[in-house]
């Protein structure tokens, strides 16, 4: 400890005596790492997978089952009232939902103002297949259509200002409702299940409702509805569930490979039944989507954050290029000294243990400027593309990896020179 | 050829010099080799410096070649350096990445003469002093005697009218000293005016003329100095030096 | 004077010094050259022709917070005393409701075909519902037919007459005139100018009128207005009070200008390019810091040799010239790597964003930038080594 304390010493008396490449070293380093960090936060935090035990067993089945006839199309990405009816009628999924959201305005009373809301409607497998937590209440024991509400736990404290409200009554959208439930603090990024149109990057929902209670009051998607045919879409209770008004996401949990094969032979029966009763009219595409693969499904990677990722590590590149290339010419200048010490008995190991306190110093200087560089940048970012601002906190592991990165980088670039300095020629060197 | 009228020079600075040179007055004829002797930090490197132009000097005046070097610009320092003196260092100050050939041409570059009359110099100048064959070999691939000889070739491949060469044979043996000796003379005998800055009392006698410097100051005897003894001279052929 | 020949050499001698700097010298290039691009490329979205004027339009974003509201007839109650409370406020030239906002990435959109012939299908084509004061709001001229001064409800029987714009009645029907004929949507009307509907669609100036109630407002609706010139901040501020006076159940979602859907709708772009923009100025700041402490080192290192030089009668003039024609060597030398790597990551780039092929001025004027910055940096610390003092330098230890 001694000895370290002393090699911290003497890295700091050679960096006052040459100050300037010193700092500017530094302000290389930690620019090109901020930057870094600042993007690796966002890529991380985009490509998480939201529920890493599960995500493999979650598809999303799409098919052309539409009322025009079009070849080679790619199958629309919602599906009708009637196809999920259909994908449904089999026991082979361990649990399957439907859903879509829609947005709302919620009351205690009709005399107050309004709370806009986001709303999800629903199945009740919903809540098992994503692992949302109860706080109160339970889920509705079925799929069926019923005046009933599950309300985030924000939301329940902004209404009630208490958590514990089952059984009270409000008005959402001029219609009564009980609570069934209120869940528990629940966050899910990227919400994956809702991927349509960049969805995903969004908060969860503030209220769920049943499904069929949504078709019954005839709540619209607010993200995504297409008609095939001529039909009426303020007329969801009626039109909605048997005409081609496209809105539903529907998710299958598929626990085994089995499991998988099974549904896809199921599909692949129901469209050729449905082709024979010529209501396929175009030629069958059917496609089971895993929940890992649906954001690459509906082409919506974020191509920015991907090309600025490309070019914060060229950039992360050039800095440590640049930040070795200044520190080379430090130890270059130090030579003498680093002779001189050599002559006096010090080993190379001894050299090599100074440079290690000199890495150190620096990555401790530059991980504190780095973190620093690095939040502006994700204010920036947060600033120029708000769409992704929900991906931009740390963790600890997201920190401590990015501290990881920050001793690597002060190790490469203080490696080389330090090495240089250590075998090169003794005698040389003194005698110059 | 050199005309030094009541020169001074104070140092204002914290250098490795405290000596300054005071009212120095010296002639120097074309053709001559004046031998520069004193004790250590008596401002004979600083006169020497003075002379080539390398330091500025605080008043009197200097007449080089009959111009005065007094308010000259950078520019034209450097040029009338290039064109009309030859440096010899004890240390050489060859530069060590330059071949010979990198080393010799330089100056001439500086000149502004084209590849082909560089060339042309560069090889007779290193014939000179017997080095043609060693013209893409490095300093640090050469004795220092013969270092020394390359610096020489250096200096006179311009043919300055000048050779200032400060303690060129400090850092050699006596062997390599005289050979080195041998071919300064033989310069000299060719028309080149030298000065030389020795502590060799030896070298100083061999010299056409002495001139000692205490304290700044150039000793009564080196101011009444006779007659140069040697004030017209033939053109001779070079001579090959082994 | 200067020998190229030697300042390669020089350079070749420091061979991992050069090649770190040629590396990053070439990628800064490459990374200057494609952000200048991407950057240049959201300027011309940005100043591309809207057929708008894009100051003195203002677009309010609203929704009724009532269920009761949003149904008729109270909800065409609701716009009429609220289009009436608009238009009486001083300063507002023309008022209308849509559906939506021109200006957007995407929306309400549908097909449009001739119905003679289904084949020529025209697919995303934004459907505007409004009044006939719409086109007196974008001063969009009548190019034929008439607009229909009625609004027309949606009672499921009858046809409602369509306007289209004029490149779209081109491209629906080709080589006739447009008036009287029938789409799927309804008989045309008239054609009117084009103007940016979205950007989602097969071409931005395709739109599809009709003067007919809105259908549903599910995902609420707008209230478009023409200002006097001048007078668009006053009014927005105002506007919100006014609305919530002619009913209080509502809720206002924004109120924007036409230039501000433009920048909303390329914000994307926007952003990026300005981050890369960001990034390229770091850039150009790490490049210059690296000349910088090279010559700076350089100078420390090499004060012998610039003493020597001194004394064979190198003047200060041209041992800075001989500095900064080795800085501007290796600035070359790693710009010609540069630009291979200003293309390939124009490559790799376009896999991932839209992004327009690199041409040949832009990585040659990003080499003369950087130049310029490299020859700045250089300066100083080359003139700190013209003061090298020949006769310290030459001095013997």
């Amino acid at each position: 400890m001694e000895q370290f304390l002393y090699y911290l010493k003497v890295s700091l008396k050679s960096i006052r005596r040459a100050p300037l490449p010193y700092a500017l070293t530094i302000l290389i380093l930690s620019l090109g790492l901020g930057v870094f960090f600042a993007n690796a936060t966002f890529y991380y935090r985009l490509n998480a997978d939201p529920l890493p035990h599960k995500s493999d067993k979650l598809f999303f089945p799409f098919m052309n089952l539409v009322p025009y006839e079009c070849q080679n199309c790619e199958p629309p990405n919602v599906l009708s009232y009637s196809n999920v009816q259909k994908l449904s009628a089999t026991d082979i999924p361990s649990a399957k939902a439907a859903m879509y959201s829609a947005d709302g305005y919620l009351r205690l009373t009709p005399q107050q103002p309004p709370l806009p809301v986001k709303i999800r409607l629903t199945q009740p497998d919903f809540f098992r297949m994503f692992e949302v937590p109860f706080l109160h209440g339970s889920v509705w024991p079925d799929a069926s259509a019923r005046a009933e509400v599950i309300l985030s736990r924000h939301t329940a404290e902004k209404l009630f200002g208490e958590t514990d409200v089952v059984g009270r009554r409000l008005t959402l959208d001029d219609f009564e409702y009980t609570v069934s439930a209120v869940l528990a603090d629940w966050t899910m990024l990227p919400r994956l299940f809702d991927a349509n149109n960049n969805n995903h990057l969004s908060e969860v929902e503030d209220i769920y409702l049943p499904l069929e209670t949504g078709y019954d009051r005839n709540y619209l998607s607010n993200s995504q509805s297409s008609s095939f045919q001529d039909a009426d879409y303020r007329k969801l209770a009626t039109d909605g569930r048997t005409k081609a008004i496209h809105q539903l996401q529907f998710w299958v949990q598929l626990d085994t490979p089995e499991q998988q094969q099974a549904y896809r032979q199921f599909m692949a029966n129901l469209t050729a039944d449905e082709k024979k009763a010529g209501r396929h009219p175009s030629t069958i595409n059917n496609r089971l989507v895993g929940m890992r693969d649906i954001v690459a499904h509906f082409n919506q990677q974020g191509g920015d954050i991907k090309a600025f990722a490309l070019v914060t590590l060229l950039f992360l590149l050039v800095c440590l290029f640049n930040a070795s290339h200044l520190s080379l010419n430090r130890y270059i200048a130090n030579q003498y000294e680093i002779s001189l010490r050599r002559a006096l008995g010090a080993s190379r190991w001894h050299i090599q243990q100074q440079a290690m306190a000199d890495v150190l110093l620096m990555a401790g200087i530059t991980s504190v400027a780095a973190l620093l560089i690095g939040y502006s940048g994700i204010s920036l970012m947060n600033y120029l593309l708000p769409a992704n601002r929900l991906f931009s906190s740390w963790d600890w592991a997201l920190l401590l990896s990015l501290l990881a990165v920050t001793l690597g980088c002060s190790y490469l670039v203080t490696l080389y020179p330090s090495l240089r300095a250590s075998f090169g020629a003794l005698n040389q060197q003194l005698k110059e | 050829m050199i005309k030094i009228n009541n020169l001074s020079k104070i140092f204002r600075t914290e250098l490795i010099e405290t000596h300054a040179l005071k009212n120095i007055q010296l002639h120097v004829s074309e053709g001559e080799f004046v031998a520069l002797t004193g004790p250590s930090g008596s401002g004979k490197s600083t006169l020497l410096n003075v002379l080539g132009t390398l330091e500025h000097f605080d008043s009197g005046d200097y007449l080089l070649d009959g111009q005065s070097v007094k308010g000259l610009s950078d520019k034209a320092l450097s040029a009338l350096r290039n064109e009309k003196i030859g440096f010899i260092f004890q240390g050489f100050n060859l530069i060590k990445d330059y071949s010979l050939f990198d080393n010799i041409e330089l100056p001439l570059r500086y000149r502004g003469f084209n590849a082909a009359e560089r060339k042309r110099r560069v090889e007779h100048a290193l014939e000179q002093v017997g080095l043609a064959a060693r013209r893409d070999y490095h300093p640090s691939q050469l004795s220092g005697g013969q270092q020394q000889r390359v610096a020489i070739a250096r200096a006179i491949a311009g043919q300055p009218r000048i050779l200032l060469a400060d303690e060129p044979t400090g850092n050699l043996d006596s062997l390599m000293a005289r050979q080195v000796m041998e071919l300064l003379e033989q310069i000299n005998q060719n028309g080149c005016t030298i000065l030389m800055v020795t502590h060799d009392p030896e070298q100083a006698r061999r010299a056409g003329r002495q001139v000692q410097i205490i304290d700044g100051q150039l000793s009564d005897a080196a101011m009444y100095d006779p007659l140069a003894h040697n004030n017209a001279h033939a053109q001779s052929s070079p001579v090959a030096v082994a | 004077m200067i020998s190229l020949h030697l300042i390669l050499k020089s350079m070749l001698r420091r061979k991992v010094v050069t090649s770190l700097l040629l590396v990053q010298l070439a990628l800064t290039l490459a990374l200057l050259s494609n952000s200048s691009l991407l950057a240049l490329q959201t300027w011309n979205q940005l100043s591309q022709p809207t057929g708008l004027d894009l100051d003195n339009i203002l677009y309010v974003s609203l929704k009724p917070t009532s269920k009761n509201l949003q149904e008729y007839p109270a909800f065409a109650d609701l716009l009429e005393r609220q289009l009436a409370a608009v238009r009486q406020m001083p300063g507002v030239a023309a008022v209308s409701f849509t559906n939506q906002s021109p200006l957007m990435e995407g929306g309400s959109n549908g097909n449009v075909n001739d119905e003679n012939n289904r084949e020529n299908n025209t697919q995303s084509v934004p459907q505007y519902t409004v009044s006939p004061d719409f086109l007196k709001v974008l001063q969009l001229d009548v190019l034929e037919g008439e607009i229909p001064q009625k609004i027309e409800a949606w009672d499921g029987e009858s046809t409602v007459p369509v306007v289209l714009t004029k490149s779209l009645a081109e491209r629906v029907f080709p080589g006739k005139s447009a008036i009287g004929q029938l789409t799927n949507g309804g008989p045309v009307a008239a054609v009117i100018e084009d103007f940016y509907g979205q950007r989602n669609a097969e071409r931005v100036m395709y739109n599809r009128l009709q003067i007919a109630q809105i259908y549903g407002v599910a995902w609420g609706y707008g209230i478009i207005l023409r200002v006097e010139p001048g007078q668009a901040q006053h009014i927005r501020s105002q506007i919100p009070d006014v609305l919530k006076t002619a009913d209080s159940n509502i809720e206002i979602f924004s109120v924007r200008t036409m230039d501000e859907q433009l920048h909303r709708m390329f914000r994307n772009e926007f952003g990026l390019a300005t981050l890369l923009a960001v990034l390229s100025g770091l850039m150009l700041l790490v490049s210059m810091i690296s000349s910088y402490s090279n010559a700076h080192f350089n100078a420390l290192k090499r004060q012998q040799e610039i003493g020597i030089k001194r004394a064979l009668g190198a003047s200060k003039h041209s041992i800075l010239l001989e500095m900064l024609t080795e800085n501007w060597c290796t600035t070359a030398a790693g710009a010609g790597v540069g630009i291979v790597a200003a293309w390939l990551l124009n490559q790799a780039l376009a896999l991932v964003i839209s992004i327009p092929a690199l041409p040949v001025w832009l990585p040659l004027s990003a080499l003369l930038m950087l130049m310029c910055c490299v020859t700045l940096a250089t300066w100083y610390p080359a003139t700190i080594a013209t003061r090298v003092s020949p006769a310290t330098a030459t001095k013997t230890l």
